[in-house]
């Protein structure tokens, strides 16, 4: 039915599909999530990491990176479409400083990167990349912090909070449910590392959180600190169940006393 | 089902999958093993010839190494092959290429991971446009820079590379890979890890001897007085002298026909 | 009658230009800062054509900046040094070349040394103890052949850089007013006043 309809990109299919794009879209979510998360003057982004295997070097396995001073990127997808888009992506943030003097917008790269990726769905004799992405920064003489999202079909847009990757619908889903406008720092880094413990199972170390407080201010968490949100998590999610047990308890206990009185007041 | 997409090398399947890399990844299992290990003080590489022959002449060692598989790239780098030799070549003269190039632009030897990085890029290029199969490659880099020091990376057809300690590709490099974990210790000498390669060559490769017909072998090390990188692919000779130092060396047919 | 000189030292580099930018005989601006910080550990002090100037650094800036971006650390002074004076070469054989002449100075944080290179706009490059453009080279030179020394802690450095500059104010026919300089060592750039 569709065979001759998802093979050349430049064609629509009967019923209005770009199929190799939606292809593509499902490399995306084969690949590790990644959850952004702006909050009041601070703006996150937070990665699932793979394990790194024991004779392999950690160096060179990097889920986020820097475009400029004042943009981070994170993608989901295939690793070396990544790396190409966004060598792409560095070189246009010093081109526009050199043309313009001003540094990129955080909009501006993303329309960039957008439009690269649009144009591998409409060129000839070329496959989309199989990446979205997902970028943070703030722009020069600007408080407000930024998120947006690209995707292989060269869409983007701008977000609050949301997640790319594998399971990136489960984590939206939380997001939708948890995200407050004006997150100071600690609870946003917080909820990055909540969301992505719905589909990272294995905890801290699978987890790479990097912070964007202002204007080119970018820090990593480390493993410690990372670790030290997990447990407080824990322990939250805990003491929840503690209270949702002891509250089921009291509950069961009142029933319990109900159905005795009644049975006395029977007999 | 496969069928209708794997034809066509930049195209996606319905599940987002490209299998022309996965079919070139699938050649290269099968190629000749190719092995890396990371030492504090150099890195060394080894890898098994497939093709051999008595007839074979390989004393004039082409591609600056002793045959097919290993090449010395650029004075601080060496690589090592396994898959579509062809392809390879031209991979090779490419990377010569970029190093040649970064020393004309930079004054200075290209860093490792940097040249593993280009390659990358144009092995990427063929798997998203041009309408050209992927290159049905993995390669090893063995390298030295200032940032880094001694350097290990893997690339496969898809444009992927990574860092590695230990590494291995080709036929069996699942045996070799576990083989690996187990005797890989940190800080690892070059002169242990020469120990390491050969031990594991010998436990993974198809065939029960180990010789300069099927052996090639290579050591990057730095001068100790000039601080210079210097790489070294063995000879037919001095791998057979080494096979002997380390107790492994072909055992004659005559000894092994008298011990039977 | 732009003058700009650099010398090293004891683990660092000092690189000192005027800030007189002048058009024929007039004085158009005396702040003008001609050396471009590069990176975290290399100035560039640059002088010839005006536009060509600023044209000319900031693609160097640009480049060197996205090198470091993209590979997560910067290059040494050598490899910089050998990259510009490319582009120059390069530039030279073009419809439009730059005509700009350039002392680039660095500290080296792999082998903990200071660098000094002189480029002129031919793409002639060398690496010197002790380097100057312009016409306050005519004195400056002698001076430094006389007085600098490559073992000398930063405090020698400097007096050594003043009597340049009181040779030049007391020889050279338009005396510049005054001088922007910078020093790079081991903890990076930073400006100083004399």
């Amino acid at each position: 039915m569709s065979r001759s309809y998802d093979r050349a990109l430049t064609v629509f299919s009967p019923d209005g599909h770009l199929f190799q794009v939606e292809y593509a879209a499902e490399a995306v979510r084969k690949g590790t999530c990644a959850v952004g998360v702006r909050g009041k003057d601070v703006v996150i982004l937070g990665v699932e990491k793979k394990s790194v295997l024991q004779l392999q070097d950690a160096r060179t396995v990097r889920k986020v990176v820097m475009l400029d001073d004042h943009i981070c990127l994170a993608f989901a997808g295939l690793t070396a479409d990544g790396r190409v888009l966004i060598d792409k992506a560095r070189i246009e943030c010093q081109s526009h400083r050199l043309t313009v003097e001003d540094p990129v917008t955080v909009e501006y790269i993303t329309r960039h990167i957008a439009g690269i990726q649009q144009r591998y769905t409409q060129s000839g004799g070329v496959r989309p990349f199989g990446i979205s992405t997902l970028i943070i920064g703030f722009d020069p003489n600007d408080a407000r912090p930024r998120l947006y999202q690209t995707e292989p079909s060269g869409i983007y847009s701008a977000w609050k909070a949301n997640a790319i990757g594998r399971s990136s619908k489960t984590v939206r889903e939380f997001l939708e449910k948890n995200h407050k406008d004006d997150l100071p720092r600690d609870q946003a880094i917080k909820l990055t590392i909540k969301s992505l413990l719905e589909v990272v199972q294995t905890g801290a170390k699978n987890i790479e959180i990097s912070v964007m407080e202002s204007y080119g201010k970018v820090t990593n968490l480390s493993l410690e600190e990372i670790e030290a949100i997990v447990a407080e998590i824990e322990r939250e999610k805990e003491a929840e169940a503690e209270r949702k047990k002891s509250r089921l308890a009291a509950t069961a206990a009142g029933q319990a006393a109900m159905t005795t009185r009644a049975e006395e007041g029977s007999a | 089902m496969a069928r209708r997409y794997d034809s066509r090398t930049t195209i996606f399947s319905p599940e987002g999958r490209l299998y022309q890399i996965e079919y070139a990844m699938e050649a290269i299992s099968r190629a000749g093993t190719v092995l890396g290990v990371l030492a504090k003080d150099g890195v060394v590489l080894a890898a098994e010839k497939k093709v051999t022959g008595k007839l074979l002449d390989l004393s004039g060692g082409g591609y600056g190494g002793s045959g097919e598989k290993i090449y010395l790239v650029n004075r601080n780098i060496i690589a090592g092959v396994a898959g579509i030799t062809s392809d390879a070549n031209s991979l090779v003269n490419s990377a010569r290429s970029a190093a040649q190039g970064h020393l004309l632009s930079y004054d200075s030897d290209i860093p490792v991971e940097l040249l593993a990085q280009r390659i990358c890029n144009m092995k990427q290029g063929y798997t998203q446009y041009g309408g050209l199969r992927p290159f049905g490659v993995s390669l090893l880099y063995a390298g030295y820079d200032e940032q880094h020091q001694f350097q290990l990376y893997h690339s496969d057809p898809s444009g992927n590379y990574s860092g590695w300690k230990a590494t291995c590709i080709g036929a069996n490099n699942g045996t070799a890979q576990s083989l690996l974990k187990q005797e890989y210790k940190e800080d690892i000498s070059v002169k242990d890890a020469i120990g390491l390669v050969l031990r594991t060559m010998s436990k993974t490769m198809d065939s029960t001897t180990l010789g300069s017909d099927k052996l090639e072998f290579s050591v990057l090390t730095v001068d100790e007085v000039t601080k210079e990188p210097k790489a070294k692919i063995y000879k037919p000779a001095e791998i057979d002298a080494l096979l002997e130092k380390e107790g492994l060396a072909k055992k004659d047919d005559d000894t092994v026909m008298a011990a039977a | 009658m732009e003058t700009s000189f650099a010398i090293t030292g004891k683990g660092y580099t000092i690189v000192a230009s005027d800030t007189t930018a002048a058009r024929s005989i007039v004085k158009m601006k005396v702040d003008e800062d001609r050396i471009k910080v590069l990176s975290s550990h290399l100035l560039m002090a640059c002088s010839g054509e005006p536009g060509d100037t600023i044209q000319f650094s900031e693609f160097v800036e640009r480049n060197i900046r996205l090198f470091q971006i993209r590979n997560n650390y910067s290059l040494k002074p050598s490899a910089a040094a050998a990259w510009i004076r490319r582009s120059l070469a390069q530039s030279l054989r073009s419809r439009k070349p730059y005509s700009v002449n350039l002392l680039l100075g660095g500290y080296d944080t792999t082998s903990h040394r200071p660098h000094l290179y002189w480029v002129d706009y031919l793409g002639t490059m060398t690496e010197v103890p002790f380097a100057a453009h312009g016409y306050g080279s005519y004195f400056v030179l002698s001076l430094l052949d006389k007085y600098h020394d490559p073992e000398a802690p930063l405090e020698e450095g400097l007096a050594v850089l003043k009597r340049c500059m009181d040779e030049v104010a007391k020889r050279l026919i338009v005396n510049p007013s005054a001088y922007k300089i910078k020093i790079v060592d081991k903890d990076g750039v930073r400006e100083i006043e004399l």
